[in-house]
């Protein structure tokens, strides 16, 4: 009998620890980057592995070998801690979620709540980065990010409040768990569902709301000073917001690795995720991007009173 | 021992150690080139810009900020009261709202002054 010990250390180590999500992360990019190139007509990643799945690997460690360059005015410490803090902090949060199984590795009463709070202290971590780069265009870019953190956030928490006040947990595995005695959220939170969808594409900076880092104003927003190996961690980090942002919405709306017959759970939760991320790049290939104070307007105009609308009906 | 492997301070302490490995590993096989003043300046599309701070305008950002709290406590508050029975999350709810009013009502006063 293998002692219980190593069994959790190889659970947090390699599946569904941390290997199994560097392998989700680099996967999820692939996909990205693949679908939009078949929505533009292009071919996307050929040539490294099977049709180009290890791209992003390669990409990654070719970053990585770049030469890192530190401007003179840059706040030195602050500027070489935040890629690895942003890294670490998108990271942590997939422990929480339930992927394998119907309770996560890791869960307590009210993990929902660190997971908001974690996704909050990553933008905090970039408007950090974004000020202790000491550039004109990198000061824009982090003051946007604060700014449309400032709109999404608040129908981003109302719609994930849902689930938990109809499930009575704010656990995101005693959500997942309860949805498999009732029906999924997405059928009787539509509304919710669309603001957290919408609202996670702004978290994530995607193409409606790419803000932040718009290309074609303002360079590269609040990466224009990061190279080298900061760049590489900031774009690693980018990808498990993806795989994070996708699977919050699996496990709090879709039913988490909840299926109907094939043998083990994982299998729906990966599917789930595949539509997700779908959907989420899919998105990013049909719109233009909006201005910072079209996202704030309908931030709070819109989504905040659809989100409080949709609790109103769950509290009914 | 699972407690302490099952815990999430021990998985935020291991990402950190792994993104610091991985930085060090950039650190190592990135190539070591002289740092000329063109290089180290801050980047600029053609223009001469000088290396300097800037001041974020915390006036414009108040507003929002406020309003920002007011729903972020208030989300929580609604997240923490589903449980509850009685009359306190309507007293509390009614708090918010108050301040809500007052809030828009010192804005305009604000706005007229300015």
């Amino acid at each position: 009998m293998v002692p219980q010990e190593i069994v959790t250390l190889l659970q947090v180590f390699l599946f569904p620890g941390f290997l199994f999500l560097f392998c989700l992360a680099f996967f999820s990019d692939w996909m990205d980057r693949k679908l939009v190139a078949k929505f533009q007509n292009r071919y996307g990643p050929l040539y490294t592995g099977p049709k180009g799945i290890l791209q992003p690997v390669a990409d990654f460690f070719k970053l990585l070998a770049k030469e890192d360059i530190i401007p003179i005015a840059a706040d030195k410490t602050v500027f070489s801690v935040v890629p690895m803090l942003v890294l670490a902090l998108s990271m942590t949060p997939l422990f929480l979620i339930p992927m394998i199984d119907y309770s996560a590795l890791i869960w307590f009463e009210g993990d929902l709540i660190v997971i908001m709070f974690i996704t909050t202290l990553v933008i905090v971590a970039m408007f950090m980065g974004a000020w202790a780069s000491t550039n004109r265009f990198s000061t824009i870019g982090g003051m946007r990010v604060g700014l449309q953190m400032l709109g999404y956030e608040i129908p981003m928490t109302i719609a994930m409040i849902g689930p938990a006040i109809s499930s009575k947990s704010l656990s995101v595995s005693g959500i997942v768990q309860s949805q498999a005695v009732g029906i999924w959220y997405v059928i009787t939170q539509p509304l919710g569902f669309a603001v957290a969808l919408i609202c996670l594409l702004a978290h994530l900076q995607r193409v409606p709301f790419d803000v932040p880092e718009a290309e074609s104003e303002i360079v590269a927003g609040w990466l224009v000073e990061f190279s080298g190996k900061k760049l590489a961690l900031l774009k690693l980090s980018k990808n498990f917001e993806l795989v994070l942002a996708g699977s919050l919405l699996v496990s709090l709306f879709l039913g988490g690795p909840l299926g109907f017959w094939l043998p083990h759970p994982s299998v729906y939760f990966f599917l789930k995720l595949i539509v997700c991320i779908f959907i989420l790049s899919n998105l990013r290939a049909l719109f233009a991007r909006f201005r910072i104070d079209q996202v704030l307007e309908g931030a709070w105009k819109y989504l905040t009173p659809l989100a409080l609308l949709q609790i109103i009906l769950v509290v009914i | 021992m699972i407690n302490v492997l099952l815990s999430l301070p021990f998985v935020f302490i291991v990402s950190l150690g792994f993104s610091i490995v991985l930085y060090l590993v950039g650190a190592v096989i990135s190539p070591k080139n002289k740092k000329t003043k063109g290089k180290l300046a801050p980047y600029a599309c053609g223009e001469e810009l000088p290396p300097q701070k800037f001041q974020v305008n915390v006036r414009s950002f108040f507003l929002y900020v406020t309003f920002f709290m007011i729903f972020d406590i208030s989300a929580f508050l609604l997240a923490m009261s589903f449980s509850v029975h009685g009359p306190y999350p309507a007293i509390f709810g009614a708090v918010i709202i108050l301040a809500l009013v007052w809030l828009l009502m010192t804005w305009r006063r604000e706005k007229k002054r300015a």
